[in-house]
């Protein structure tokens, strides 16, 4: 029988350390056997997760930060924040690692061809959505769907994220960036205010639109409202939920919202989907 | 297919069990039983308590229980290290959490091998409860002292015999030899049975439960029943359907543990930005209870409470289960 807490061994082929105080780096992970490698690539979608794990420190549970076409690796960025994390970042190339997944569903991107895609992030939770976006990129995918626009913020320009990939998505004329840092700047070229506001400024049509959004609770709950106003029907509104968990398939407890666990019926769901469930977050 | 088993002949018939199988029974230790391998069949002590008090799920669940043995860089799976095993004296309400608990372990996507591999191997030879005590409540949750969901064989205590019904072909190989029962003798079993379920009180109807507990979610119901609770955690402990676990790394012995975990406690649901989504006992006990009479009712249809009464009997402060259920039938939302 397949034993789904066994870690298939991977290993660290790239570590990026994204933000000025170096407290999120990236991990860019490849496979120690051609085997699980097709095996991951043949299930993995954008707004997946892994459990990483380290034998002697644990595990826990990082969403995926990249899509397949950009090369045999997966990509996790990491912010440092516990024993666990801490770990991980002193962790350089060429060690080995464990790992399990993909895990849990993904943003069901494939539901939604024909469609303008709006996508939201805010500081370190940028990752799932920005395997989103890169996933959309390759014109094969992107001749598929309507407008793309993605409106990321964060406190400082220093904290933004994959800040090398994102200069390239300015250059394409199918992909709409709206960088918002926090507080004016100077040097800083984009927009300044929190992702609500941005929100309201830029104000993407509603119809046939689908939005991703995926940031600090705080962020969420006052860019829901939002997007509420500017007639977005809450069908059309995705979020990615995080949780304490452990074994990562539905069986430990922990995780679960109501009757809901997060790692298995999750870290998806639509916000008509979340009004669903009791508030237990 | 009804058997009959002479009292005198059970050692005898454990005996030959044993040949084959490590079998398990209620054994004495100090003022309570439980669940060990027997030496010798004359340890069984099937009568001293209604109950055991550490739940028989241990020996599907272990409370600590080894994932992998860390080797070469390598995670070597354990799952593998049990052989056949006969558990003996079980109660109907113990039986039915493992096939409660088969629904999230052995069903699905994700099967868990741990689990799996101890419920193949292990043939359960379930004691039909005739004098349940005081604290359980199984005929509440849609259950009774004699229910034969997920026994191998059920054993009814006509007297000098037992009455055995033999449910599959894995109590067969058990019970087989054994003669046919007489009419007279699955008559006395059937009155039996139906004496003990007249003989329980029903403390609560459990229809519509799950609806009314999702009503009081954000009441101040919760903050008000819980009030006594230490947060101890020794309900889910005793549980026979508590499943949770946690996973940590034995780094001086190279394994991958697994341990019981209790949704009582603080640190089960602390993330690591230092949000917690439950940060009392308030919603501790609500996640517990409602996880049981609601979220279970949602995904299986059946209540995650078998009625064993071990929380009622050992919970310090005297929070009662079967008050708490009551107290939300009859609480006015306001």
């Amino acid at each position: 029988m397949h034993n789904p807490y066994k870690p298939i061994p991977m290993r660290i082929a790239r570590t990026v350390v994204e933000t000025d105080d170096q407290s999120l780096k990236s991990l860019e992970l490849t496979f120690e056997r051609g085997a699980d490698r097709e095996q991951f690539f043949s299930k993995y979608r954008p707004g997946q997760f892994c459990q990483l794990s380290i034998f002697g420190k644990g595990e826990a549970p990082f969403g995926v930060a990249s899509a397949a076409w950009e090369g045999n690796f997966v990509r996790f960025t990491i912010n440092k924040i516990g024993v666990f994390t801490r770990a991980i970042h002193k962790m350089k190339s060429g060690d080995p690692i464990g790992l399990r997944g993909p895990l849990g569903n993904w943003y069901p991107i494939e539901d939604w061809k024909g469609s303008n895609i709006v996508i939201i992030g805010g500081g370190c939770a940028f990752t799932t959505l920005f395997a989103l976006a890169q996933h959309l990129l390759p014109p094969e995918i992107r001749s598929q769907y309507g407008d793309l626009a993605v409106i990321y913020g964060a406190r400082e320009p220093g904290l933004f994220l994959y800040k090398k990939e994102l200069e390239t998505w300015y250059e394409r004329e199918d992909i709409n960036l709206y960088q918002a840092i926090d507080n004016p700047r100077e040097g800083w070229g984009h927009l300044v205010g929190y992702v609500p506001t941005v929100t309201k400024e830029i104000a993407p049509a509603a119809e046939n639109t689908v939005a991703f959004v995926c940031g600090p609770s705080v962020m969420i709950r006052f860019t829901l409202p939002v997007l509420d106003e500017l007639g977005l029907p809450s069908e059309r509104i995705y979020t990615s939920l995080e949780k304490r968990m452990k074994c990562g398939i539905g069986k430990c407890g922990r995780c679960n919202v109501g009757s809901k666990y997060v790692c298995k019926d999750g870290p998806v769901f639509t916000l008509a989907e979340l009004r669903e469930l009791p508030a237990d977050l | 297919m009804y058997k009959v088993l002479s009292k005198a002949d059970l050692p005898r018939l454990i005996e030959k069990w044993m040949a084959q199988a490590t079998v398990y029974a209620p054994l004495r230790q100090g003022d309570f039983t439980k669940f060990a391998p027997l030496n010798d069949p004359a340890q069984a002590d099937l009568y001293y308590a209604a109950n055991t008090r550490y739940p028989p799920k241990a020996l599907f669940l272990p409370q600590s229980e080894v994932m992998f043995r860390a080797k070469d860089g390598e995670f070597e799976s354990t799952e593998d290290e049990v052989s056949s095993r006969v558990i003996l004296g079980i109660h109907s309400c113990d039986t039915r959490a493992l096939q409660l608990l088969d629904g999230v372990f052995w069903a699905g996507d994700y099967q868990d091998p741990y689990w799996a591999k101890k419920r193949g191997q292990t043939t359960l030879v379930v004691l039909g409860c005739a004098n349940p005590c005081a604290t359980c409540f199984c005929t509440s949750v849609g259950s009774g002292p004699f229910d034969k969901r997920g026994a191998d064989v059920m054993l009814i205590d006509i007297g000098d015999e037992y009455v055995a019904d033999v449910r599959n072909e894995k109590g067969q190989a058990l019970f087989d030899h054994l003669p046919d029962a007489s009419q007279e003798q699955t008559d006395t079993s059937r009155q039996v049975q139906a004496a003990a379920a007249a003989k329980m009180e029903k403390p609560f109807e459990s229809e519509g439960i799950e609806d009314k507990l999702y009503s009081l979610f954000d009441n101040d119901f919760w903050p008000k029943i819980q009030q006594s609770c230490l947060g101890c955690g020794v309900c889910t402990f005793l549980c026979p359907t508590c499943h949770c676990f946690d996973i940590v790394d034995e780094a001086q012995r190279s394994e991958r543990v697994r341990n019981w975990d209790t949704c009582m406690f603080r640190i089960y649901s602390q993330e690591a930005s230092g949000h917690n989504p439950r940060p009392t006992n308030t919603e501790r006990t609500r996640q517990r209870i409602m996880h049981k009479y609601a979220y279970f009712v949602e995904l299986y249809d059946e209540i995650g409470c078998t009625g064993c009464g071990r929380c009622v009997r050992y919970c310090p402060v005297d929070l009662d289960i079967r008050q708490i259920i009551r107290s939300a039938q009859a609480w006015e939302e306001s």
